[in-house]
C-alpha cells in the first residue's frame, strides 16, 4: 500500500528535477538553432525588403532631380547614363532577392542607392547651374529684345517724318 | 503712290523689323509639341533585323535577341520590362484598344530591366536565354525547371507545356511588357505595350 502511494511535488527526489532540467537544457540547445535560424531568417529578409525599398527611393528622387534639371534645359544624358547604372544594380538586387542570395541582394541594393543618390546631387548642381544661366540669358534675351524695338519703333518713326518732310517738299 | 501708301509701307516695315528684333524674347514662348506621345518596344534577332527569330528551342541552347525601346513621350522616362513567360492556357497581356483599358498579364515577372531613356532616345540591348527542361513521355507534356536569362538562371519550377495536337508543337511564349514610373501615383503602370516570341520546345 505503501508503494502505490502517489509523491506530491516537494517530495518529489531533487535528482528527477535535475534530470529534467537537464533534459530540457540540451533540448533547448539543440533547437535553439533551429527557431534562431528562422528568426535569422525572417530578419534577414526585413533588412534586404528595406534595403531594396531605400534603393527604389533614391533611385526614384534621383530620377526625379533628373527630369527637374532636364526642364531647366540643362544637358542630362551623362546622368542617365549612370542612372541606368543604379537601374541595373536595383534590378540585380530584386533578381538575387528572389533567388534567395540576400547578402548579394543587399549589396546590389545599397550599390544602386549610392549611384543613385550621386546622381541626385550631381542632378541638383546641374539645375541650379543650368537655372542660373538661363535666368541670365532670359535677361539678356528680355533686354536686347525691349532696346531693338524701342531702337526700331524710334527709328522708324524718324524715318517717317523725314520722308513725309520731303515728300511734301517735293509735292 | 499716294503718302497713305507709303505710311502702311512705312509700317508694314516697322513691324517686319519689331519681330526679327524681338524674336530672341519671342523664342522664350515655347509652344506645346504637337503630336502624339507615345513610346516604341521592339524585338530583334540576333542579327539586329526582324528575320530570323529563335523558334525551335532545345533544352540548354543559347538564343539571342535584341531588345529596344523609343521614348517618344516628350520626356525622360523610366521603365522596367518585365519578362514574363506562359503556355497557350495562361493569360498573355492586352496592346489593342486605350492604353488604360489595356491590361497586363497577371503572371508573375522572372525578370526585370530597369532603363531610364531620354526624350526622343533610344535604348537597345541584347537578350541572350536559354530553358532548362525535361520531357514528361507518359504526360505528353514539357516541364521546366529553369530559365537563363543573361547568366541569370531564374526558377521555372511547376510551368509546363502541353503537345498541341492541332499545330503540332510544345508552344510557349516569352514575352516583354514595357512598364512605365508614373509620378502622380508613385508607381510603375502597364504602359498598354509588350512584344513576345513565340517558341517551339523540342523533345
Amino acid at each position: 500500500m505503501k508503494n502505490c502511494e502517489i509523491k506530491r511535488l516537494h517530495d518529489v527526489d531533487v535528482m528527477s528535477v535535475s534530470k529534467l532540467f537537464f533534459f530540457l537544457l540540451v533540448l533547448s540547445v539543440f533547437a535553439a538553432p533551429i527557431f534562431a535560424s528562422e528568426a535569422l531568417k525572417v530578419n534577414d529578409e526585413n533588412v534586404v525588403v528595406l534595403a531594396i525599398d531605400r534603393a527604389e527611393v533614391a533611385v526614384v528622387s534621383a530620377y526625379e532631380t533628373v527630369l527637374e534639371a532636364k526642364r531647366t534645359r540643362a544637358n542630362v544624358s551623362e546622368l542617365l547614363d549612370r542612372l541606368n547604372v543604379a537601374g541595373g544594380h536595383l534590378a540585380e538586387a530584386h533578381m538575387l532577392y528572389k533567388l534567395g542570395d540576400f547578402d548579394g541582394a543587399v549589396s546590389s541594393a545599397d550599390r544602386a542607392r549610392t549611384w543613385a543618390e550621386e546622381v541626385g546631387n550631381s542632378a541638383e548642381e546641374l539645375r541650379i547651374e543650368a537655372y542660373e544661366s538661363w535666368i541670365v540669358g532670359l535677361l539678356i534675351r528680355i533686354i536686347s529684345s525691349i532696346v531693338g524695338v524701342i531702337a526700331v519703333a524710334f527709328g522708324t518713326f524718324i524715318a517717317w517724318r523725314a520722308f513725309k518732310r520731303r515728300y511734301f517738299q517735293q509735292a | 503712290m499716294k503718302l497713305d501708301e507709303f505710311r502702311i509701307l512705312f509700317l508694314v516695315t516697322g513691324l517686319v523689323l519689331t519681330l526679327i528684333v524681338a524674336s530672341p524674347a519671342l523664342s522664350l514662348i515655347s509652344l506645346p509639341r504637337s503630336g502624339e506621345r507615345f513610346s516604341e518596344l521592339w524585338l530583334l534577332d540576333a542579327n539586329g533585323e526582324s528575320e530570323d527569330y529563335p523558334f525551335n528551342v532545345t533544352a540548354g541552347g543559347e538564343y539571342s535577341v535584341f531588345l529596344g525601346i523609343g521614348n517618344r513621350l516628350g520626356y525622360c522616362a523610366y521603365y522596367v520590362v518585365q519578362v514574363k513567360f506562359r503556355n497557350q492556357s495562361q493569360p498573355a497581356p492586352s496592346s489593342f484598344g486605350p492604353i488604360e483599358e489595356r491590361v497586363p498579364s497577371n503572371l508573375s515577372s522572372l525578370f526585370g530591366v530597369r532603363v531610364f531613356v531620354a526624350d526622343e532616345g533610344v535604348w537597345e540591348a541584347p537578350l541572350t536565354f536559354s530553358f532548362d527542361y525535361g520531357f514528361n513521355e507518359s504526360l505528353m507534356r514539357v516541364e521546366f525547371s529553369s530559365l537563363n536569362v543573361n547568366g541569370v538562371a531564374v526558377d521555372l519550377v511547376g510551368q509546363v507545356i502541353v503537345w498541341d495536337a492541332v499545330n503540332k508543337e510544345f508552344r510557349g511564349f516569352l514575352f516583354f511588357e514595357v512598364w512605365l514610373y508614373d509620378a502622380e501615383v508613385e508607381d510603375f503602370v502597364y504602359h498598354g505595350r509588350f512584344v513576345s516570341l513565340r517558341l517551339n520546345f523540342i523533345v
